[in-house]
């Protein structure tokens, strides 16, 4: 049985983590760090201690375009979905911390016939959604559809907002 | 459908067990939650019903001791915390049933009930919990159980990646000889699927606990 342990433990190392990275053309440098029109219920940035992500005293040479807030996460769905026309929809989302939180929106948003394409992004806690073609999420529903899957949204940005155009 | 239910047949019949890991989903949803510890082998099988409450069949079979208990639970989401990188929820459960004692010449039927306390609270890379239960069996005594559990993940998956946890846990159980053990385990976690493999090093045995949402 130790040796069974040993090898689990073994197997426990990040191998293969790199083959589901979608992220490696994304600028995240700016991710989550202007949360002017989150709500902050949960997290009283007053009394946070930024000192490790002080951007004005920060090299941004390069990247003088990254945006504010993480931009929809693009998968192969969503953007045939975009192409088809549908609205990108960028939601953060609160309490985000593991593939079960995903299961879960990924279920209850995909059931509904407004969305083309969804997927939950577990690095940038963010929800990303592709609407149908000339249909309409509202943020009320939007928040309802988090709550029935137990969680919380902190903010909603759609189209050029949503992708950084 | 007809599938998954073939499939967690399956599940029942090579895991003599069942049932604890985030016992409330999203509304809508089906968890078989199987736990195989030193005492017993144990499966849940809940709906949720809205994004506070399951409701499921619990079995239980405490294998040394031949008893079987077949119980109706309901668990409910007390409270979560949702932070912007961390979780935190505390649920209450009950249930009520049936219990058999086998260890006998004839096997004695009782009445039972349990009620229970759950919290966590997990980042993506630490985790941290605590349970307890108390179990009334009727005629056939009582018992109780605290667990609590800490844990480590070495790398932050993605999702659809394949996650690791490295945790120990450390139980206590009054009534039987050895009443506190330690258990180290490693979690496995994928998508809808969760297996947590472990031995007691107190109480030589294997744990063996697995979750599927569907």
């Amino acid at each position: 049985m130790k040796y069974l342990l040993t090898a689990l433990l073994v197997a426990s190392l990040p191998i293969g983590v790199s083959a589901n990275d979608h992220h490696g053309s994304m600028d995240h440098s700016m991710e989550g760090h202007d949360h002017a029109s989150m709500n902050h219920d949960d997290h009283d940035h007053a009394a946070m201690n930024h000192d490790d992500h002080d951007h004005s005293a920060m090299e941004h040479s390069g990247h003088d375009m990254s945006p504010k807030h993480a931009l929809l996460t693009r998968t192969s769905d969503i953007d045939k979905a975009l192409m088809a026309g549908g609205q990108p929809v960028v939601v953060d989302v609160l309490g985000v911390v593991c593939d079960f939180c995903a299961t879960a929106m990924n279920k209850i948003f995909g059931k509904r016939q407004e969305v083309a394409a969804v997927y939950v992004d577990l690095d940038k806690k963010t929800l990303s959604l592709a609407l149908q073609a000339g249909k309409t999420l509202s943020d009320q529903d939007i928040e309802k559809l988090a709550e029935q899957a137990g969680y919380r949204i902190a903010a909603i940005r759609r189209d050029s907002e949503a992708i950084g155009g | 459908m007809i599938r998954r239910l073939i499939a967690l047949a399956i599940i029942c019949l090579i895991t003599p067990t069942v049932v604890q890991a985030r016992p409330v989903s999203y509304t809508g949803g089906w968890t078989f939650i199987e736990t195989s510890n030193r005492l017993s082998t144990a499966g849940l099988l809940h709906y949720t019903i809205n994004p506070k409450v399951s409701l499921g069949l619990r079995h239980e079979r405490m294998r040394d001791a031949d008893i079987d208990m077949t119980m109706a639970q309901g668990t409910w989401l007390v409270k979560r915390w949702f932070g912007k990188d961390y979780q935190a929820n505390v649920y209450t459960m009950a249930g009520a049933g049936t219990i058999s004692d086998n260890s006998g010449m004839s096997s004695i039927q009782e009445t039972g009930s349990f009620l229970g306390v759950m919290a966590d609270w997990e980042t993506r890379s630490k985790f941290v919990s605590y349970e307890s239960r108390f179990l009334d069996k009727g005629a056939l005594g009582s018992q109780s159980m605290h667990a609590a559990r800490v844990g480590w993940a070495p790398y932050e998956g993605d999702t659809g990646s394949l996650h690791t946890w490295l945790m120990v846990e450390i139980d206590h159980r009054e009534q039987l000889k050895e009443d506190t053990t330690v258990t180290p385990l490693v979690r496995f976690f994928k998508g809808a699927a969760l297996l947590e493999l472990g031995y007691n090093l107190t109480d030589p045995s294997p744990l063996i606990n697995f979750t599927y949402r569907f």
